[in-house]
């Protein structure tokens, strides 16, 4: 056949036809907007909460009312947990195709925003502020843009059995280090053969990094200098690992291995294993739900972790939108729907955490629950990680430094000064 | 591979007569080899696009400073590895990697050339036991790992309710530094055998039954036999097991994720492939994780020349 000029155009415009048409089977083009001032299209969430059946039974049905808004916008959403976030991130960016909402928590928001991986949402701070918890609203502020809309906070403080300190005789939480110690000495109980059977002052039960930072703001210490420099090393540092490692080594009030993160077995207060920790404040829907009467007889306390100040570590979840996202229009309106009152609720109702939206401080869930109610009366004396942009590549070091304190292989001195040095390296 | 067939015999048809037997040779070799390329072609596109790319990709991300948030990339040559190799964290991976795979290679190899010798013989329900053995090898890694964390588990795990029957207080298998490696050993081994069980046990059913009944004559116990004829005569397949584990020791991961997440107690259980995986998913740092990945590649590599070296030599002798 004779290829002729006409009959290569022909052949062209029939390839942009197919395209065309396969484009148009595919769904709609990118870009979301459909012209009448709606938003449409489809979007992919990364969320580390909403986890487990409950936890993606909430999202859909959010997802549903979201589509009720918004019927030309199709949510897929992606379940993950805070320890294998970063992985799920790095792959989509890696891949060129980062999920258009990412879900994350507070101290990643900065370096990613560095990075240009999230998109300036356009908000005013001040605005955000007069509606959400200020130190929320400052999570996702980086240069003076806000990057992510915050949806629930969480924190961690000092959990006790009162009836456990009834029967100590002990009358009122501890107000330093030297009290908390004293009481955790006196808490603990072990069997004839040596067998620990209750934890006096539990340091293990949570990531040890979170229960670290927690003592460390609390002995009056920072993780950075304002201009970015390793600062946990400094004395204070120093006293709130020496702290941890005294519990274990020096008071046993708890043993190696007797407790740890996320266990298997269930929360160690509900069960009596333990009679003072530094501990989750959602620990309470735990209990609520593995030893309710523990709720019903008022067993439960709480107290501000106090050395040379009261420190409440705080954290939290923010709605980020990819730089890169497809259709920014459709995941700008998702990211604000999440951070709304009533996906907000349901979200922190099903996690148990606080919501970060200050009209909802009068919910039922936030009235009924008493660790939320304490941490939020204590939110002045809250403190949050990260605060350097390498903080990502330096926060999963920390619980290899306090591990080795606390296993006696390093001098808690010498195990943070090798932490800042890596750090350093890190930040560079 | 019909359809082939059916088009050279419609042109072997059609062609007009005349003897040319060099010419249809040299036809039909043609073709047979575009039928091969053909079928060759999904596996050859297969491991171009999910090996060959990605080993290049890596090779290159390893001698640059790529910054996968950014996207930017720089030059870096030898940097990557220099670092890498000047870093003490990676050389405890290794370390821990060379612990691993010291304990779980051999011992495994032991345990299953014993086993297989039992299951060789005649036992009731034979089937069902090699099946039992077989079992955790086609069982998800994670899967196990996972009930295995329950057993460890301190205060409430099946191990240590059962030794406290003999009044021994277990440890806590996997928080305590001490124990942590060993409790991943020990899984790993009991998971491993029953691959190796199988090769030994089709080794063993191919030693000839006239070298025991010779030895029997000879006067030889049991275990004279074992020891000078079943152990010679499994010598090819104990050095294939050997090199396989060995290479599969290196790039162990799930069970030290599952078990010992974040490298373990004060990362006593890191190992090189975890340090891969932290460099890259943890720190974001990909040039470092693909230099990591070269470092293990190569060896891995020299492992595999060695193996083979030493397998033809076995061949010749």
């Amino acid at each position: 056949m004779t290829i002729r000029h006409r009959s290569v155009l022909r052949a062209v415009a029939a390839a942009a036809a197919g395209l065309v048409a396969l484009a148009a089977c595919g769904g709609p083009a990118p870009g979301g907007g459909t012209g009448d001032g709606t938003v449409s299209g489809e979007i992919t969430l990364l969320t580390p909460i909403f986890e487990g059946a409950d936890g993606a039974a909430v999202l859909e049905e959010q997802i549903a009312a979201f589509q009720q808004q918004y019927p030309g916008v199709t949510v897929k959403p992606d379940y993950t947990d805070y320890g294998t976030l970063n992985e799920k991130l790095t792959a989509s960016i890696a891949g060129g195709q980062p999920y258009d909402v990412m879900l994350m928590g507070i101290g990643w928001v900065p370096p990613f925003a560095a990075k240009g991986v999230l998109a300036d949402l356009g908000k005013d701070p001040a605005e955000l502020a007069s509606r959400y918890y200020e130190r929320t609203v400052e999570a996702g502020v980086h240069d003076g843009k806000v990057y992510a809309l915050p949806i629930m906070l969480d924190t961690r403080i000092g959990i006790y059995r009162k009836d456990f300190f009834a029967e100590a005789g002990i009358t009122e939480p501890p107000k330093s280090f030297a009290e908390m110690r004293e009481y955790g000495r006196m808490l603990t109980q072990r069997a004839p053969d040596g067998t620990l059977t209750r934890a006096g002052l539990d340091v293990l039960g949570i990531d040890p990094r979170q229960a670290y930072e927690t003592l460390l703001w609390a002995a009056g210490g920072e993780l950075f200098t304002p201009d970015g420099k390793p600062a946990f090393n400094s004395p204070e540092g120093v006293a709130a690992l020496q702290m941890m490692t005294d519990v274990i080594r020096v008071d046993r009030s708890e043993d190696i291995g007797f407790t740890m993160p996320n266990s298997p077995t269930g929360n160690v207060m509900a069960q009596g294993r333990a009679a003072m920790m530094v501990g989750h404040h959602h620990f309470w829907t735990e209990i609520e739900k593995a030893a309710p009467e523990l709720i019903a007889e008022d067993k439960l306390g709480f107290f501000v972790i106090t050395d040379q100040r009261p420190a409440v570590f705080q954290g939290g979840t923010l709605a980020t939108v990819a730089a890169q996202s497809r259709n920014p229009a459709a995941a700008t309106a998702f990211a604000e729907f999440l951070a709304s009152e009533g996906p907000s609720l349901a979200a922190n109702e099903q996690r148990g955490n606080i919501p970060a939206l200050k009209s909802l401080e009068s919910s039922e869930f936030v009235q009924k629950n008493k660790a939320i109610q304490f941490a939020m009366a204590n939110l002045d004396h809250a403190y949050s990680e990260g605060g350097v942009p390498a903080w990502l590549e330096i926060r999963g070091k920390f619980k290899g430094a306090v591990e080795s304190a606390l296993l006696g292989e390093k001098s808690p001195q010498q195990a943070l000064d090798d932490l800042a040095a890596e750090a350093t390296a890190a930040t560079g | 591979m019909t359809g082939v067939t059916a088009a050279t015999a419609t042109r072997t048809a059609t062609r007009p007569a005349g003897p040319r037997p060099g010419g249809r040779r040299r036809r039909f070799g043609y073709e047979r080899r575009r039928a091969a390329y053909l079928m060759l072609a999904p596996a050859l596109v297969h491991l171009v696009w999910w090996i060959g790319i990605p080993t290049v990709a890596t090779f290159v991300l390893a001698l640059t400073h790529y910054d996968i948030l950014a996207g930017t990339m720089t030059w870096a040559g030898l940097d990557n590895f220099v670092a890498v190799l000047s870093t003490p964290g990676w050389w405890a991976a290794t370390w821990n990697t060379l612990v691993y795979t010291f304990f779980t290679v051999p011992v495994a190899m032991a345990i299953a050339v014993v086993i297989a010798v039992l299951l060789n013989t005649r036992l009731r329900a034979r089937a069902w036991y090699r099946t039992a053995v077989f079992m955790p090898h086609i069982t998800a890694t994670v899967a196990i790992a996972l009930v295995w964390m329950w057993m460890y588990e301190p205060n409430l795990g099946l191990l240590n309710w059962v030794l406290s029957w003999f009044g021994i207080r277990g440890p806590a298998w996997v928080a305590d530094p001490a124990w942590a490696m060993t409790a991943v050993i020990v899984m790993s081994i009991w998971k491993g055998i029953g691959l190796k069980m199988v090769i030994y046990l089709a080794a063993l059913q191919s030693i000839p039954h006239e070298l025991y009944e010779a030895a029997e004559i000879d006067g030889a116990s049991a275990v004279r036999r074992f020891l000078s004829v079943t152990l010679p005569m499994l010598g090819p397949a104990t050095f294939f097991v050997f090199i396989v584990s060995l290479i599969d020791s290196f790039q162990v991961f799930e069970q030290f994720y599952v078990l010992t997440p974040q490298g373990g107690p004060a990362n006593s259980t890191t190992v090189m492939t975890y340090e891969i995986y932290q460099s890259a998913f943890e720190r974001f740092d990909m040039s470092t994780a693909s230099a990591q990945s070269v470092v293990l590649f190569v060896f891995l590599l020299a492992l595999t020349v060695i193996g083979r070296r030493l397998s033809g030599r076995d061949d010749v002798a």
